[in-house]
């Protein structure tokens, strides 16, 4: 769209341009061509006044010496005004054959002037005096002869150029009119057009917005090009986002109501197993039940402690308790559990292979935190840790600071077989386990329990081989407690 | 009673005749007041239209300069120069050597400056030419033929042949010669003998020089037989009456010509170098030149006509 508007207002500018540029050169051509025709209607009225001032100098001329003789500042003005007429022409007049004419009509006429002044100025016989004369009279003539061929000559070609001249204007004054019309009419469709390629797409964003509202999330915006077009795709890619939430919100929903139902359904469970656990042991503590029949009984009391181990697992899940906040040393925490628990702990998970613990524990401020439930964390990671190297393995424990000190950040590996790839998202899903006797419990409750402190657990698989479980908490202090 | 207002109607109009006829007449001129603008008459030197030109570049810049509008008057022959001054009304003028001699013991001029030429003279003198295929060289010669003189109030155009024809015994020109006439301009009077519309020609060498620049044809075709004494080249005159301080002016501005960019370039245009200062014994030599042809400079009848 923005690509469309700049070539928009660029044709827009270029059409504006090529149209002022048009108007310019159609004002300055017929102004020129006036220009023109006013010269040369000058040059015309130039040469008649020149050819009415040779004629007057010849009637000076012809009546010299007679009564109606003009005086000689009369005489002498008339020829110095015919001079100046020709003087005059050089100033308009620059093409190299009209110069040359000019110059010999420049030539005849200070001839014709040296001619007038010898017979302004001679004093002799009356032959002399009349030969003086009639020569100057000559050159005169010869004068208006050649003034009035260039008149005769030019006339007609005046005409012609005159002509053409005013259709040349005429021609630019219809243009103009046209350009005058057709301008607004061709502003008006271009900017209808704009303003159409902008509001459209708006118009069926606000439609699919408002369908959307209304509930139809299968509604989808096609059609739309360029930048509304990747706006078209953000939208879709929206309301299918939008359609998946509200899927797992619903499932969500159905989950919690159906988790709240079995924890009811095992708190009602769990007292009626514990009574039939009880007695299944006082029954097989009895001294007439065979011996076959007690192995059966105590299968019966393990099972029985398994399913309440279960319902314990779940019944935390379901309703887990608020963090109780104390200062914890989380680098203490972490070598108590791998000191004192995982060793009960670990003797039969990993008794086949020898485990070896790494431990790099960096400098760590004391933190608000519920200790038995980070206790409980770290407890199933290492369980964890130890499932995945059944022949043995390197558990690797490793504290630090980041952010500056504000995160905690704690990092459990190992180097046993990894996650396949497709089950790393669901490890923290509930009930989701890949162990035989699993509960698929653990590593929910832990990360629900690590969200609880306000900190996040990930998991990933190491380049070399192994899972590398990494927790960030936040560094709480104590109230009151100075930094 | 009744008689009085007559007469002394009439006594009052016989006022004016009184007045005309009083010693005062034959006194100098009355005073006359200077004009705004100065009318300067020109001599017909060269053909009319020409000599106007060269002038008026000159009186543009004297305006420019002092502030007083100068207004030129050709005139149709030297000795009208003399006339002018009665019947015109010239302030001034730019006067040939003889006319000077003329006009200041018959109207009373004072000359103020004349003109140094590029050739770094301030002199001119007159010449006799003819054609050199002519056969005339001496004025034995000229027995028959024709003389185109300039104008009778002329040193070069007519004084040196007058010497010339005094000088050989010749008394009477016009019955000595076919034909005499003035052209009027020294110009024509060289071209008159180039073309062989006269036989013998007299003018002034400044003008004779002039010409053969622009037509080699004078230098090859003519030939000088007689020359006179240098004489001051057109020096520009005032009357007596003109109030000094625009005298000054004018003269000033004329002798500073040449150290002013502008008036360099218009002294370029006129064919001069500088103006010089000139004053009435500069003029010596004419009067001592019509004095040796026995010619009275107060009786001379100077109209070619």
């Amino acid at each position: 769209m923005k690509r469309k508007i700049v070539i928009g207002l660029a044709i827009y500018a270029v059409v504006f341009l090529l149209a002022g540029v048009y108007v310019i050169r159609t004002i300055r051509s017929a102004t020129a061509s006036l220009d023109r025709l006013i010269t040369l209607h000058q040059v015309e009225i130039l040469r008649e006044h020149y050819l009415l001032e040779i004629k007057r100098v010849q009637s000076d001329l012809l009546l010299r010496d007679t009564q109606y003789s003009r005086n000689f500042d009369t005489v002498v003005t008339h020829a110095m005004g015919m001079g100046r007429f020709i003087n005059n022409c050089f100033e308009c007049h620059h093409s190299p054959r009209g110069m040359e004419r000019l110059n010999g009509l420049k030539q005849q006429t200070d001839k014709y002037k040296a001619a007038l002044s010898r017979v302004l100025t001679i004093r002799a016989n009356t032959p002399r005096l009349a030969s003086e004369k009639e020569a100057a009279f000559r050159i005169g003539e010869d004068l208006i002869r050649q003034v009035g061929e260039m008149i005769a000559f030019t006339t007609p070609r005046l005409g012609e150029i005159t002509q053409k001249a005013l259709s040349e204007i005429e021609r630019a004054k219809f243009l103009l009119y046209v350009l005058i019309a057709l301008g607004p009419l061709v502003s008006a469709l271009l900017g209808f057009g704009f303003i159409n390629g902008l509001t459209r797409p708006v118009k069926v964003l606000v439609e699919s917005t408002r369908k959307l509202k209304g509930g139809d999330l299968d509604h989808r915006v096609a059609g739309l090009k360029d930048e509304f077009g990747e706006v078209a795709t953000a939208f879709n890619e929206m309301a299918e986002s939008l359609k998946e939430q509200v899927k797992k919100m619903h499932r969500t929903e159905q989950m919690v109501v159906v988790g709240e139902l079995a924890a009811g359904l095992a708190h009602e469970i769990k007292n009626p197993m514990a009574g039939i656990k009880v007695a299944m042991s006082v029954l097989s503590e009895e001294s007439y039940i065979s011996p076959e029949d007690k192995v059966v009984l105590q299968k019966v009391v393990a099972e029985i402690t398994q399913l309440e181990g279960l319902m314990k697992s779940f019944l935390n899940f379901t309703k887990p308790q608020n963090p109780r906040l104390e200062p914890v040393n989380v680098n203490q925490m972490l070598n108590t559990t791998l000191t004192f628990h995982l060793k009960h702990q670990a003797v039969g998970a990993s008794e086949s292979g020898k485990l070896m613990i790494v431990k790099e524990f960096g400098e760590l401020p004391p933190t608000l935190a519920d200790p038995t439930q980070l206790q409980q964390v770290f407890l199933n990671l290492f369980l964890n840790a130890l499932h995945a190297m059944p022949r043995g393995g390197e558990l690797g424990v490793r504290t630090f600071l980041e952010e500056g000190g504000k995160t905690i950040r704690i990092e459990v590996s190992d180097t046993g077989n990894g996650i396949r790839e497709d089950h790393i998202a669901k490890v923290f899903q509930p009930f989701f386990t890949t162990k035989p006797k699993g509960t698929g419990l653990g590593l929910a409750i832990s990360r629900q329990m690590i969200e609880r402190h306000d900190g996040t657990i990930a998991v990933a698989n190491r380049p070399g081989g192994g899972v590398l479980f990494t927790i960030r908490l936040p560094v709480k202090a104590e109230v009151g407690a100075t930094a | 009673m009744r008689k009085w207002p007559t007469a002394y109607i009439l006594f009052l109009l016989c006022l004016p005749l009184f007045g005309a006829c009083s010693p005062q007449e034959s006194t100098a001129p009355a005073k006359k007041p200077t004009a705004k603008v100065l009318l300067i008459g020109l001599i017909p030197e060269q053909n009319l239209f020409r000599q106007i030109e060269r002038y008026e570049p000159l009186g543009v810049y004297l305006f420019r300069k002092t502030g007083k509008k100068i207004t030129f008057k050709i005139l149709p022959e030297y000795g009208n120069i003399i006339d002018s001054f009665k019947s015109s009304g010239l302030d001034g003028a730019f006067f040939g050597s003889f006319t000077y001699a003329l006009a200041h013991a018959k109207v009373g001029v004072e000359v103020m400056a004349r003109p140094l030429a590029l050739d770094n003279t301030s002199t001119y003198y007159g010449m006799i030419f003819v054609r050199k295929d002519s056969r005339i060289r001496t004025a034995r010669d000229m027995r028959g033929k024709r003389f185109a003189f300039v104008d009778k109030a002329t040193t070069a155009g007519y004084l040196l042949p007058l010497d010339y024809f005094h000088e050989h015994g010749i008394s009477d020109y016009k019955r000595y010669l076919k034909e005499t006439y003035f052209t009027g301009t020294h110009e024509d009077a060289i071209r008159d003998v180039l073309n062989r519309k006269a036989d013998i020609g007299a003018a002034k060498n400044t003008v004779f020089q002039r010409l053969a620049k622009a037509d080699p044809r004078i230098m090859k075709e003519l030939v000088v037989l007689e020359r006179s004494p240098d004489v001051p080249e057109n020096a520009l005159a005032l009357r007596v009456d003109i109030d000094a301080s625009v005298r000054d002016l004018l003269k000033d501005a004329l002798l500073k010509m040449n150290l002013d960019p502008d008036g360099k370039k218009v002294l370029e245009r006129f064919g001069a170098l500088k103006f010089i200062e000139t004053t009435n014994r500069d003029y010596d030599v004419v009067r001592k030149y019509a004095e040796d042809i026995h010619l009275s400079l107060a009786t001379y009848e100077y109209m070619n006509n």
